[in-house]
């Protein structure tokens, strides 16, 4: 039942300090099509990625343990990538400055992550 | 009464076309007259007085004797309580300068020790040829007057001590908003001291609605008071002080009226809600932390049901059988979570759960197909949690065999709630038709067994399903 999904061949960068769910939402991804999927398990991690690197969108869990994703947020919003929240909170949870963004909550469903990625690529 | 009294003396002043005359004989009628009344001539001596003054004085001065000028009493006082002399009178000042003195107030002391304050009015009496003959003095006793007044500032006085003392910030305003009053209370609470008289509607600094919007003075509850004539109530602010520190606050503007109901001001009572609001900040906090860590899990779990079927020979679906009861599961926390796990929407959650089947785009002839209807309805976090299993589990049923699995199939789901003898029941009907032909199952399922245990054990409630081959049909029923 899914629909044709516009994430084959992308870069991707996954923000995620949790190790096991970090391989559930690199396993979708690369079902999804997806041709290099990045992993960060932090903010400076991941924004020493970023320095090298430039992916095609982003997923950022939002609460990485000590720190928020937020720093990372902007940097990609400096540099013009795309990117989706994925995290526990679900949209209540965001302030005000990134509300406006996809928010998906966890657990998701593949569908849920294709959908998001779809209309960040989108606009 | 004041108004006769100083309305006679220049009456008198002018009868005395032959002013002589008014100092040598006073006119009979003033015996008569409820007011006090001397005349002296040009040098103080006392010519005359009627029997009231007599009272006032509690003596009987001597007429014209050069020891006792400008007043018959026995001692005088300013209000303020020092003395004053004979010679520094209203009458001795009037003596020296010619001009009249109306409406002074000075303190008498009788030879037995009273004391009585008396209101004097006082004019000059001059010839044809404008000389200074002399003066008389009409004047009336206003102690109880001034004890009503003192009574009544003393009451004020006890009044705003009794405001003073309460914690809560107080302060009333006029008609127009403008403030009349505010206790130490309500000065702390705004961080400043508004000017009395002049600030208008609110003493704050600068208010903000709960959502952080600027709130103009003349719109807060205090004006909606004041230009609505009522109490207002429910209502929240936040408060700004000139150092930049906000207090949210819960206002109790009430109007205030006169003995003829007139609008004649209101009292504004402030309650400071910082602490609660921190409070209510610091359990939105766990209960995020919480959240977040029970999503983590289910997030782990999901993740490790994904590993061990990779690679495994497990049949297509399985993981998306596992995958979306947990989801399941997951969203009906997410609408408790939204109402602090206190009560979930029976209608969200059914949202929910056929949101698969209604939003996919490819699937336009499914709208329509489900109908949901019903009150609104709210659950407790238990109910929620089994009944949403067991509905994701009927829809689950319905999209692999039933009505959603062929075009032309309805679902229907209704709901009611009964005011029963032993509380509130929720009785919830599930109807399938137009899909294939309803097979008996084979054998008992997770959704079965879940109905079966979940809603008459757990729930104390009652189940029954029946498999029609035109459509299934399930009935619930359980306490809410």
């Amino acid at each position: 039942m899914s629909e044709p999904l516009s994430a084959d061949g992308l870069k991707i960068l996954v923000v995620e300090d949790e190790t096991i769910i970090s391989f559930l939402i690199e396993d979708m991804l690369q079902e999804l099509g997806c041709a290099v999927v990045w992993h960060a398990g932090d903010v400076r991690e991941a924004l020493a990625l970023l320095r090298d690197r430039r992916p095609d969108v982003a997923v950022l869990d939002v609460n990485l343990g000590r720190e928020l994703a937020y720093p990372i947020a902007a940097q990609l919003d400096a540099a013009r990538i795309p990117f989706i929240f994925a995290t526990g909170y679900g949209r209540d949870g965001i302030p005000d400055e990134w509300a406006s963004r996809p928010v998906i909550q966890k657990p998701f469903a593949i569908e849920t992550l294709a959908a998001a990625l779809d209309s960040v690529l989108r606009t | 009464m004041n108004q006769v009294v100083s309305s006679l003396s220049p009456a008198l002043a002018e009868y005395a076309n032959d002013a002589s005359r008014v100092l040598d004989a006073p006119p009979r009628f003033l015996e008569l007259l409820p007011i006090a009344i001397y005349a002296c001539d040009a040098d103080g001596r006392i010519r005359w007085f009627n029997r009231r003054a007599v009272t006032l004085w509690g003596r009987t001065p001597r007429v014209g004797d050069d020891e006792e000028r400008f007043c018959g009493s026995y001692k005088l006082y300013h209000l303020s309580g020092h003395p004053m002399p004979h010679a520094e009178t209203p009458m001795a000042h009037v003596l020296k300068t010619g001009t009249s003195v109306d409406g002074k107030e000075v303190t008498i002391e009788r030879p037995d020790g009273s004391r009585a304050t008396a209101m004097v009015h006082i004019d000059p009496i001059h010839d044809a040829d404008g000389h200074l003959l002399g003066a008389v003095n009409c004047f009336h006793d206003i102690t109880e007057v001034k004890r009503a007044e003192e009574k009544l500032r003393e009451s004020e006085r006890r009044f705003r001590g009794l405001l003073e003392a309460l914690p809560a910030a107080i302060y009333t305003t006029d008609a127009a908003g403008r403030i009349t009053f505010y206790n130490e209370a309500a000065a702390e609470l705004w961080g400043h001291r508004p000017e009395l008289g002049e600030s208008e509607w609110c003493g704050s600094w600068r208010l903000y609605s709960p959502d952080g919007r600027p709130m103009p003075h003349d719109e807060c509850p205090m004006a909606v008071a004041l230009k609505e004539n009522r109490s207002v109530r429910g209502e929240e602010a936040i408060a700004e002080r000139p150092d930049g520190a906000r207090v949210p606050f819960i206002p109790y503007p009430t109007p205030l009226r006169d003995a003829t109901g007139m609008l004649v001001g209101a009292v504004n009572m402030l309650v400071d809600i910082t602490d609660r609001k921190r409070a209510e900040e610091r359990q939105k906090a766990l209960l995020d932390e919480l959240n977040h860590r029970v999503k983590n899990t289910l997030a782990t779990v999901q993740s490790l049901a994904s590993q061990t079927i990779r690679g495994a020979d497990v049949p297509k679906g399985v993981r998306e059988a596992f995958e979306r009861r947990l989801l399941a599961l997951s969203r009906t926390h997410d609408h408790l979570t939204r109402a602090r796990w206190e009560s979930a929407d029976l209608e969200a959650i059914l949202h929910d759960i056929f949101a698969p089947y209604q939003g996919d785009a490819g699937r336009n002839e499914t709208e329509g197909r489900i109908r949901l209807e019903g009150e609104p309805v709210k659950l407790k976090p238990k109910p929620a949690l089994t009944l949403a299993m067991v509905l994701h589990e009927l829809a689950t049923n319905a999209a692999k065999y039933g009505s959603l699995s062929a075009s032309g199939g309805v679902l229907t789901v209704s709901w009611v709630v009964i005011d029963g003898e032993a509380g509130c029941g929720l009785r919830i009907e599930w109807q399938e038709s137009g899909g294939p032909a309803v097979k008996q199952p084979q054998r008992r399922g997770f959704g079965s067994r879940l109905l079966e245990r979940g809603i008459t054990k757990e729930l104390k409630g009652s189940a029954q399903i029946s498999f029609d081959p035109a459509g299934v049909r399930c009935c619930m029923e359980m306490p809410v």
